[in-house]
């Protein structure tokens, strides 16, 4: 048992056909080939997929939007077929896909549970078995004879859980469903999921929390438009897809907002500008967020190292410069502030370009938007230039602790 | 097929659950569903006795039993032809055997049927008319309509899914079935030369024999019976074949 492989992918493609317009009818077929035009397009979903799962191991899959994780999700499930290439089960799969796939808003709770029991694999005297279960589980004992019509949506979400669970599954696939309910029902889902893990369970999930992946895989595997770029250490390749460090030329992209990165624009307009003012006699020109890969990055990891690197111009001979920083968080709480001065740092003042980077050596705060503020002042606090929360980036969830910031801290007894 | 009878459990949950959602909403469900093949029994049957004056023993029986046959066809390939189209999520959301859809609509269409052919029984005790040891070749030939029933199912309810007009092609063809198969008039009636023809359907030699073992308690041919039989296998084998063809893609096409 221990060293089986419960699924492996090898060189998968899928590709769709995505008509122009779409033929429904046997007439628009038979006229469509005398057109003699292919007016479909093929959609490149899934590209030379590869990978392995061995039994009682739990995998991520992670990627943006519309990367082909929910696709590639459906072919290991056998609801798509790969274009190209294999995929090999071994075990009895349990799509979580959806929750209450194939329920009769007609017939009652209790009928419900049975048919969807079936649909998911479950044997009537084994319903019978769990029945009181699945019926206390959802909390609705009182409408078991209650049509499923008369439910609200939570209540059938409830429901569906309450009896999908019940099957003893041993591939189970999971898409993004439990994210949905209040935070009862999603903590019940972590609970169950976690039951699962202990119970060695094989799982592929498919999340966009981060954390949840980091939680509870292993391992993670990495899409981007269709194409696997990773498939290793969980934290490993979530530091790649938090730090893109395989987009080469997309970089440009993970900018927050372009305008910002362009001084010369915006100096055209600093008389009415309400987030730079100043004399200009310096010039803060570029503001850059450093990850620990040395590239630049608007994401980082909660706990990861960033540099500041702040270039700024010297335009007219000053006395003194003293360069500030200041981070908010995206509701405008100063979380952080100091310059040079304080740090006992008496930063270039030649004339000409100068670049100065402030090291940080782990991000504290938890998870978030942060916005930046960088000035340039004399030491009595006259703005050579102040660029105010002109700059963002932005911190992804690493741990399960609550709040703006981490306190670095241990339990014990 | 092995791993079709491990869904049987879940065949026969999805067909009575369908069946039940068809009685569920009207306390008076049943007797609908009885009303359409009895109302169409007294139009047909005043039509046919008292106009065009035809000359058959219990004609209401043998009226009654060919719409209740026939109906079990256009039934069973009806639902079935919707059965994959009309259930998106259970073919996109999860995975099982998409010959368990097919199959249940098949048993749903029979369970109807079987109701309708209570009344049919209630009918015979009505006009006194008792059947012989005959009848036990009623089941035998109904087993067989019904796997032909399924063959024809798995083929529209494929093409269905990738062209939509099949369904109202099929309309159409079963409006002309219902008059090209001996349900309302007796075979006696046609011209010696055409006869070969209309045998060819093997609808009629089913009716036939439906009507001779319950009615009139008759034997069936053992030719007719052989012919039903291959009939119902080449229907089964083509109709699941284009299943099998087609079967991959309907996640993606629908």
């Amino acid at each position: 048992m221990g060293n089986v492989d419960a699924i492996v992918v090898k060189d998968m493609w899928k590709t769709f056909r995505l008509p122009h317009e779409k033929r429904n009818t046997l007439f628009e077929s038979i006229t469509g080939i005398f057109d003699g035009k292919q007016d479909y397009e093929e959609f490149l979903a899934l590209k030379d997929i590869n990978f392995t799962v061995k039994k009682g191991e739990a995998i991520g899959i992670i990627g943006e939007n519309g990367c082909g994780k929910s696709t590639l999700l459906k072919v290991i499930a056998n609801i798509f077929r790969p274009t190209k290439g294999s995929v090999k089960i071994n075990g009895k799969i349990t799509p979580f896909l959806e929750l209450g796939v194939g329920f009769q808003p007609d017939l009652t709770a209790k009928e419900n549970i049975y048919i969807y029991g079936a649909i998911m694999g479950l044997s009537d005297r084994e319903i019978d078995a769990r029945l009181e279960e699945i019926l206390d589980f959802s909390g609705l004992k009182r409408f078991e004879d209650t049509k499923l019509k008369n439910f609200s949506s939570g209540m059938q979400v409830r429901l569906a859980f309450a009896t999908a669970i019940q099957t003893n599954p041993e591939i189970l696939l999971m898409d993004e469903v439990l994210a949905v309910g209040d935070m009862e029902f999603q903590q019940k889902c972590m609970d169950v999921f976690q039951r699962y893990i202990k119970e060695k369970k094989t799982i592929v999930f498919v999340s966009h929390d981060l954390n949840s992946v980091r939680r509870f895989c292993s391992k993670a595997l990495l899409l981007r438009h269709g194409e696997q770029v990773a498939f290793g250490d969980t934290n490993e390749i979530i530091d790649r897809y938090v730090y893109g460090i395989d987009v080469e030329k997309d970089t440009e992209d993970l900018q927050p907002d372009p305008e910002i990165n362009e001084p010369r624009k915006l100096k055209e307009d600093i008389e009415g500008d309400k987030t730079r003012w100043g004399n200009k006699k310096v010039e803060i020109t570029d503001v850059k967020f450093i990850d620990k890969f040395g590239r630049e990055s608007t994401m980082f990891n909660s706990g990861d190292p960033m540099t500041i690197r702040i270039k700024y111009d010297v335009n007219e001979a000053v006395d003194d410069i003293q360069i500030g920083i200041a981070i908010y968080s995206d509701n405008d709480i100063m979380c952080y502030g100091t310059n040079t001065d304080i740090r006992g740092y008496v930063a270039d003042n030649v004339v000409g370009s100068n670049e100065i980077n402030l090291n940080i050596h782990n991000l504290t705060m938890t998870e978030g938007k942060f916005h930046f503020t960088v000035a340039a002042h004399s030491k009595e606090q006259a703005p050579y230039d102040w660029r105010d929360k002109q700059f963002s980036f932005n911190v992804v969830k690493k741990g399960n602790d609550a709040g703006l910031f981490d306190i670095p801290c241990e339990w014990k007894q | 097929m092995n791993k079709l009878w491990d869904y049987r459990h879940l065949t026969l949950k999805l067909a009575m659950s369908e069946f039940k959602l068809r009685y569920k909403n009207s306390v008076l469900g049943f007797f609908w569903s009885m009303l359409e093949p009895l109302m169409m029994l007294i139009v047909l049957y005043v039509v046919f006795t008292n106009l065009m004056h035809v000359n058959v023993e219990h004609y209401q029986l043998f009226l009654l039993m060919g719409i209740v046959s026939w109906n079990l066809v256009a039934r069973g390939t009806g639902m079935s032809l919707n059965s994959i189209l009309g259930k998106p999520s259970l073919v996109q959301k999860v995975y099982f055997p998409r010959e368990v859809l097919v199959i249940s609509s098949c048993i749903t269409a029979l369970l109807m049927s079987l109701l309708e052919f209570v009344v049919f029984a209630a009918f015979m005790i009505f006009f006194k008319v008792m059947p012989s040891i005959t009848i036990i070749y009623f089941p035998m030939v109904l087993v067989v309509e019904f796997f032909m029933i399924l063959g024809v199912s798995f083929g529209l309810a494929a093409l269905n899914v990738y062209f939509r007009d099949v369904q109202y092609i099929w309309a159409v063809v079963l409006q002309a079935g219902f008059f090209a198969a001996p349900i309302i008039y007796p075979i006696s009636i046609i011209p010696e030369n055409y006869v070969w023809v209309i045998m060819l359907n093997p609808m009629t030699r089913i009716i036939d024999m439906l009507r001779g073992s319950v009615i009139y308690s008759t034997v069936p041919a053992s030719g007719d019976m052989i012919y039903i039989i291959v009939s119902a296998l080449l229907l089964l084998i083509v109709g699941y074949a284009i299943f099998a063809k087609l079967e991959p893609g309907f996640a993606e096409e629908m």
